[in-house]
């Protein structure tokens, strides 16, 4: 069917289409929601060996909820120790009067964060309301069920020392035998649910005689829950609070959890089963919804108040949280929604769909920008920026754009490849000389040059017509402006003073090392596994022989060499910061798994598709960047994910070589502070729920871009 | 007109033609096997030459060689006056001039239909990108689905990918269209779509070498069908001779076997 071009208004209307109008059409009908017993029947006790699993399984979880319960809010915990420090877990030692640098890293991210979402991301159906309710009730429920879980404090006394039972009164009561009997007694409720599953079998009545066998089991699953409550409040020798006083201490907790699971079922309940399946909330909207209480959180609740200030550690116990957190949070808060409403509001325009290679050219530009501009404040020279830098920045830019213009010419021939040929060759020339002192160059000129003999090498490849070509000397200026601008800031001595070396400890500099690392891990490990499958020997000895080595070699025999050994190699007028070497370590090691998964990638794409970019014409680099490399990571995005989780947990081996990470913060520092002496396991869980946050979402995004790149195949 | 003197015609008038593909004397062994032996052939320009023979004969070989997929090791193989070596220059001059269509289609499946007929006319031709679209569109129009250009080969049905493929490779404007077994891999009713496009082609005077089992196509289109058995040429001729009146006896018993 063709469309009449010239009249875009005229209705075009398929004949099949007009006649199926007409007709009643078959739809599939829709399945009623089950109710909660009708579920609970279908999918937890649908039959013998089924109900036994579910109890036993829930006996096991419960156990395990109860252990986590009673460790997190266990007397003995001293979570003061993280809440106050909670600024020193993530910056360290950031001094406070500069922490305006963090803000404005963390509100630039905000923003772009919220363009890209609410510009680019695929507007999905969202949350539907059935699970909408459904998470609700469910967290309302679950946060109940620890309320009971938990152990109730136990009883002090006037000096707050904890008070001890009399030993005639323990065996008194039944609920005391309970405590002292709780594993016996479950274990016959679960083996009288084995027993009751036997039975039912043995007769063949299970699934016949309606619901009793389900309601036994159920009955059976309830009474351990009971059981494991009740024995909460009957511990031993130390005397605990009653039921009556646990539950009204925890009366925020239930308010809570009243909170949620009855907005859960209002919404369950007050909306039909039809209009529940089928009205959605934006899955954005919640979770500005989610993040908006937290940061609310921050004006309710005492968090308490850490500080580096004068060169002064100060440290708050604190009956609120310092304005200088709760006010930027709450401005960040409102940066991202404020930038995702506006990028929504212009994701209708046209032009919406030209702003996703900017978009995406300032997030891989962001870490170098918020690094080295932001965080690190540089020093500049500006008598040797105008004389110097700006001068050799201007001249590469220009020499190249010529040479990349006349490179990219269709008919160039023979003549491109010898001046590519006479480019590489002075610029080997250039690092040689360098060896034998013959010339003096700066080394960013060094760089630039090799850069442009690559550039021209590959040239050819790239050839177009004028528009295109224009483009590609645009991309070089840009690329030499970006790069000597940032050699520059490097460069140039920072006016951030810490206590350590290190410019930002805590969790911002694993957050910086991590994405450090995968920023030069991605490149190296994909030019790596290219190299391995390559045809040329040369490429494939030399990638193998590095992927062997540094797979062989532990992480942190690397992170000592690069941290403490390098050093030494290098020229005296050079030096590796502790942070820049154990990032190259981390990245040349993460950047031989990667090589190997990307490996995997290649290997997955079919022989028919290098044939069939063979027969029309494609150079082997335009076959690789355009046919092979595509394919190859899409299907590699699994294992690739796997790694960047990997690499990012890896970042804790930092503490090793003397950085305060995170991790180090969280396990040696906190317990070091004379306030909080010997507590770790506060800092370790809290450090380990974070870590798992980072790791989760990173999962779950990795799991969307699957779906979204699998459009189109099979 | 007897059979013998409609050859002698086809032979006068192909040799006022120029020669496309000439191949002498052409050897090629997978490991100790001879997959082609003595390959000594000329086709011309506008000829519609059909290759048949049993599975294993070096049909798709002899196919993959002319456009360097596989290298021949002895002989001399001829494109449009330029020769066949190991000189990439030369390998990527023959590439753009012959364009190949495959059993297993080999569509680019990351990239939607227009993309995959406008990526080579891009960046080998150097195109520039709404001239190469217009020139995709006209020949999705030719091949018989415009309507799928914005959709992914994932989407399309057999017979709709290998037009697709064919399209990809005419996009190249190629002098020479290599078929090899096209319609092998497509359900029935499927193969008569792919075929007519391929009629279509080789009216339109394209110089055509394709491998096939469809007879009816050899019939009906080729100029002239080579038959091979073990890596050999052993019996070329006009359809009608060859079908009607075949001189050796290995080809009346293959096509004793498959009519």
């Amino acid at each position: 069917m063709t469309v009449p071009m010239g009249d875009p208004a005229a209705p075009v209307v398929d004949p099949a289409e007009a006649w199926a109008g007409e007709q009643e059409p078959a739809r599939k009908p829709e399945e009623p929601s089950l109710s909660a017993g009708e579920w609970l029947s279908k999918n937890l006790f649908s039959s013998a060996v089924n109900s036994v699993l579910t109890g036993v399984f829930t006996l096991l979880v419960l156990l395990a909820v109860r252990g986590l319960l009673n460790f997190t809010f266990s007397e003995e915990r001293t979570w003061r120790a993280v809440k106050t420090n909670m600024r020193f877990l993530f910056t360290h030692a950031y001094p406070q009067d500069q922490y305006i640098r963090i803000w404005v890293c963390v509100g630039a991210i905000a923003v772009l964060s919220g363009l890209s979402v609410g510009l680019l991301a695929r507007t999905g159906a969202g949350i539907s309301m059935k699970k909408l309710s459904m998470n609700l009730m469910g967290m309302g429920g679950v946060i109940g069920l620890g309320i009971l879980l938990r152990e109730p404090s136990a009883v002090v006394d006037s000096e707050g020392l904890v008070v001890h039972r009399e030993a005639a009164a323990v065996g008194d009561s039944f609920v005391d035998w309970l405590d002292t009997n709780a594993l016996a007694v479950l274990g016959v409720l679960v083996l009288a649910n084995v027993a009751l599953a036997v039975w039912f079998h043995l007769q063949g009545t299970y699934l016949r005689d309606g619901p009793e066998p389900r309601l036994a089991h159920g009955v059976l699953v309830l009474a351990s829950v009971g059981v494991l409550i009740v024995q909460q409040y009957a511990t031993g020798e130390i005397a605990r609070e009653s039921f009556v006083d646990a539950m009204a201490d925890r009366a925020w907790w239930w308010l809570g959890a009243v909170v949620l699971a009855g907005s859960g079922a209002a919404l369950w309940f007050g909306l039909g089963d039809s209009r529940r399946r089928n009205t959605f909330v934006p899955a954005m909207h919640v979770f500005f919804a989610a993040a908006g209480i937290m940061v609310l959180s921050a004006w309710a609740y005492p968090w308490g108040h850490y500080a580096f200030l004068e060169g002064e550690f100060i440290s708050e116990p604190g009956r609120t949280v310092a304005m200088t957190t709760k006010l930027p949070w709450t401005v960040m808060w409102a940066l991202l929604v404020g930038t995702f409403l506006l990028g929504r509001a212009l994701s209708t325009a046209p032009a919406a769909r030209r702003l996703r290679v900017p978009l995406n050219l300032l997030w891989v530009m962001a870490p170098f920008v918020l690094y080295w501009a932001v965080l690190r404040d540089p020093d500049l020279d500006w008598d040797h920026v105008l004389s110097t830098d700006i001068p050799m920045a201007v001249f590469f830019a220009v020499l190249g754009g010529l040479v990349v213009w006349y490179l990219t010419h269709p008919r160039i021939g023979e003549a491109g490849r010898i001046m590519a040929v006479v480019l590489v060759g002075v610029a080997v020339l250039n690092w040689v000389a360098a060896y034998f002192g013959w010339y003096p160059m700066l080394q960013k000129a060094r760089i630039s040059f090799l850069l442009l003999a690559v550039v021209a090498l590959l040239a050819h490849n790239f050839a177009g017509d004028r528009s295109q070509r224009l483009r590609l000397v645009v991309a070089w200026v840009a690329i030499m402006a970006v790069f000597h601008w940032l050699v520059t800031l490097v460069n140039s001595p920072s006016t951030v003073e810490t206590p350590t070396d290190a410019l930002i400890g805590g969790f911002g500099i694993t957050l910086i090392v991590a994405v450090f690392t995968l920023l030069a891990a991605f490149p190296l490990g994909v030019l790596l596994a290219l190299a391995r499958t390559s045809k040329l020997p040369i490429f494939r000895v030399l990638s193998t022989a590095y992927i062997e080595v540094f797979r062989g070699v532990p992480l942190i025999t690397l992170l000592f060499f690069f941290t403490l050994i390098f050093n030494l190699f290098l020229p005296s007028n050079m030096s590796l910061t502790d942070i820049a070497g154990a990032t190259i370590g981390f990245a040349l090691f993460s950047a031989a798994y990667l090589a190997e998964n990307v490996r995997g990638g290649l290997q997955a794409v079919r022989q028919g598709q290098y044939e069939a970019s063979d027969a029309v014409g494609l150079t082997t680099v335009q076959r690789t960047l355009f046919v092979v490399l595509p394919q190859a990571l899409r299907v590699s995005i699994p294992p690739l994910v796997g790694q960047v989780i990997a690499t990012f947990k890896e970042t804790s081996l930092l503490a090793v070589v003397g950085i305060f990470d995170f991790l180090r913060i969280a396990d040696k520092v906190i317990s070091a502070q004379s306030e909080f002496l010997g507590v770790k396991r506060e800092g370790l869980l809290f450090a380990s729920f974070i870590y798992w946050i980072f790791a989760y979402n990173m999962s779950k995004h990795s799991q969307r871009l699957e779906k979204r790149l699998g459009v189109g195949e099979r | 007109m007897s059979v013998s003197d409609a050859t002698t015609a086809l032979t006068e008038e192909l040799a006022a033609r120029d020669d496309m593909i000439v191949c002498e004397g052409v050897n090629k062994w997978f490991g100790d096997f001879q997959a082609l032996d003595g390959i000594t052939a000329v086709i011309k320009e506008r000829e519609v030459v059909v290759v048949l023979g049993p599975s294993g004969s070096g049909k798709s070989t002899w196919i993959r060689c002319i456009n360097r997929l596989e290298a021949h090791q002895e002989g001399r193989i001829v494109i449009d006056g330029v020769e066949l070596t190991n000189d990439l220059r030369n390998i990527e001059r023959i590439r753009s001039e012959v364009g190949m269509v495959f059993q297993q289609f080999n569509l680019f499946p990351h990239l939607t239909v227009l993309d995959n007929i406008t990526l080579a006319p891009i960046w080998v031709r150097k195109k520039p990108k709404a001239e190469a679209e217009d020139l995709a569109r006209s020949l999705l129009e030719r091949v018989g689905i415009p309507e799928q250009a914005e959709k992914y080969p994932g989407q399309l049905s057999g017979g709709q990918q290998q037009r697709v493929a064919i399209a990809r490779a005419l996009a190249m404007e190629p002098r020479i269209m290599l078929f090899d077994e096209p319609t092998s891999a497509l359900d029935p009713e499927m193969i008569k779509e792919v075929l007519d496009v391929m009629k279509e082609l080789a009216t339109s005077g394209m110089t055509m070498m394709v491998v096939t089992h469809e007879m009816g196509f050899a019939r009906e289109v080729a100029d002239r069908v080579i038959f091979m058995e073990d890596g050999q040429i052993v019996e070329t001729g006009t359809p009608e001779h060859f079908f009607t009146n075949p001189h050796e006896e290995r080809t009346k018993l293959f096509l004793s076997q498959i009519l």
